[in-house]
């Protein structure tokens, strides 16, 4: 998994049109916040989230993966994880 | 008399409630809150007798005020003797008004509510029922659901001023997908960034929650039956009424025949689970249970019609699979010997599945 995040990382992260500060919640509430801003967001728009939970790093490519999102990057620098997530179109 | 008596009591909590709540809650409570107890006008005392009370909570079910016992006529063989145990008669319309008040009342003694809001997962009862007393109590609750749970219910949570946050079965791949909501109020109550904010009264784990069944439940069906119980039936759920009643009845007579009903794999029956899909809860004690019956959803919704329409008890769908273990214990013959029932709410709350479940029937053309 530490693999794949360091190579999706290789990508330029994008400027965002929605930030979400999710630094000092636990699994899974970062996921349930960013599940609920995607329904702030229109297709083609990209979401920002910053996270401390290790576990993070399994349940956002895994979130991806069930939503129409792409993950764009994901990186951590000094125990916080940054990902850029794209809503796809429907 | 005792229910004078407890109408003391419940003015003891009510009093310590208002203190207890710190910040916001009790500045909510003081502005646009209930009228203080100091300030209202003396009037009726309260008056079990003639069902008069001071306040709804006098009215949760406990020994002296039992929830009633009915039996049942046309839907267990002919020579059973089988009552089911009405739990909506409780105030807030489930068997979890008990749970929920032990839960606080516990909380409150050891200290826990000081300053804080609620947050606990639930199929819908129990949050109903916490919601009315953090209500009446000024604190604030959050509740976390899991998917399948009626939009009824969901409605009432917010009319009595809870914030929801349905949890879908995929939020959490990690974790078992039924019992997301749990992870999910569990992560409201620790995570770092809400500073111990939310105490969460885990009514999975908590030992208030047998304790409510132990010191009520349990008790009343012994004193209802004239000791007289053989067998009694109730839902794998947050395990606290098999638990705790089957502990209590146990006590008074270890060959007293101890059934749990196990909904079948993904079960449309909120309240009760299957311990394969979701994790068996921390107060489970196994060694009171002595069968295990599995039902399916065809056979509770179609006892739970039978319900409705054979005797007249306006059921929700676990109480149709508690009364089709029920029936199911006198197959060779009735050697059961009296048994009891849970229902553990009415059909009020389960509308729109039993409109799924009747489709076009009795729908004039």
């Amino acid at each position: 998994m530490t693999d794949r995040i360091v190579d999706v990382a290789r990508a330029v992260a994008p400027t965002a049109d929605l930030e979400l500060d999710c630094k000092g919640l636990l699994c899974p509430l970062p996921v349930y916040r960013t599940a609920q801003a995607l329904n702030r967001l229109a297709a083609g728009q990209v979401l920002r989230v910053e996270c401390t939970d290790p576990g993070s790093l399994a349940d956002f490519p895994a979130l991806a993966r069930q939503r129409r999102l792409t993950l764009i990057s994901a990186t951590e620098q000094g125990g916080v994880q940054v990902f850029h997530l794209r809503k796809e179109a429907e | 008399m005792a229910g004078e008596g407890e109408a003391e009591a419940m003015e003891i909590i009510d009093t310590a409630a208002g203190s207890a709540t710190l910040g916001a809650a009790t500045e909510a409570m003081e502005t646009r809150g209930p009228v203080r107890r100091q300030d209202r006008v003396a009037g009726l005392g309260a008056n079990a007798a003639r069902r008069r009370y001071g306040d709804v909570r006098e009215l949760i079910a406990s020994r002296e005020n039992p929830t009633p016992l009915v039996r049942l006529n046309r839907v267990v063989p002919p020579d059973a003797e089988a009552f089911l145990k009405l739990e909506w008669m409780n105030p807030f319309g489930s068997i979890k008004d008990r749970t929920a008040r032990y839960l606080l009342d516990g909380m409150r003694e050891r200290g826990e509510l000081e300053g804080r809001e609620l947050v606990e997962a639930t199929s819908g009862n129990t949050g109903i029922a916490l919601a009315a007393l953090a209500a009446l109590a000024g604190i604030p609750l959050t509740v976390t659901i899991p998917s399948g749970v009626p939009q009824e219910k969901l409605v009432l949570l917010r009319m009595l001023g809870a914030t929801v946050m349905p949890t879908p079965d995929d939020l959490c791949p990690v974790d078992n997908p039924r019992d997301g909501a749990i992870a999910l109020a569990r992560a409201v109550a620790e995570s770092p960034a809400h500073r111990g904010r939310y105490a969460m009264p885990n009514q999975y784990a908590n030992p208030d929650n047998v304790r409510a069944h132990y010191e009520t439940t349990g008790p009343e069906i012994w004193e209802q039956t004239e000791g007289r119980v053989r067998a009694f039936v109730a839902g794998y759920g947050t395990c606290g009424t098999i638990t705790g009643v089957g502990r209590f009845l146990k006590e008074r007579d270890p060959s007293i025949r101890i059934v749990a009903v196990e909904p079948q794999l993904g079960h449309r029956l909120p309240g009760l689970k299957n311990l394969q899909e979701a994790k068996a809860p921390g107060i489970l004690d196994r060694s009171v249970i002595d069968d295990v019956v599995r039902v399916d959803d065809a056979h509770a919704y179609a006892m739970a019609k039978r319900l409705f329409r054979e005797e007249g008890l306006i059921v929700g769908p676990s109480t149709g699979a508690i009364v089709e273990a029920v029936a199911s214990l006198g197959t060779e013959g009735w050697g059961a010997g009296l048994a009891v029932g849970v229902s553990p709410d009415g059909g009020q709350k389960y509308a729109s599945f039993y409109a799924d479940y009747l489709g076009e029937e009795g729908a004039a053309r």
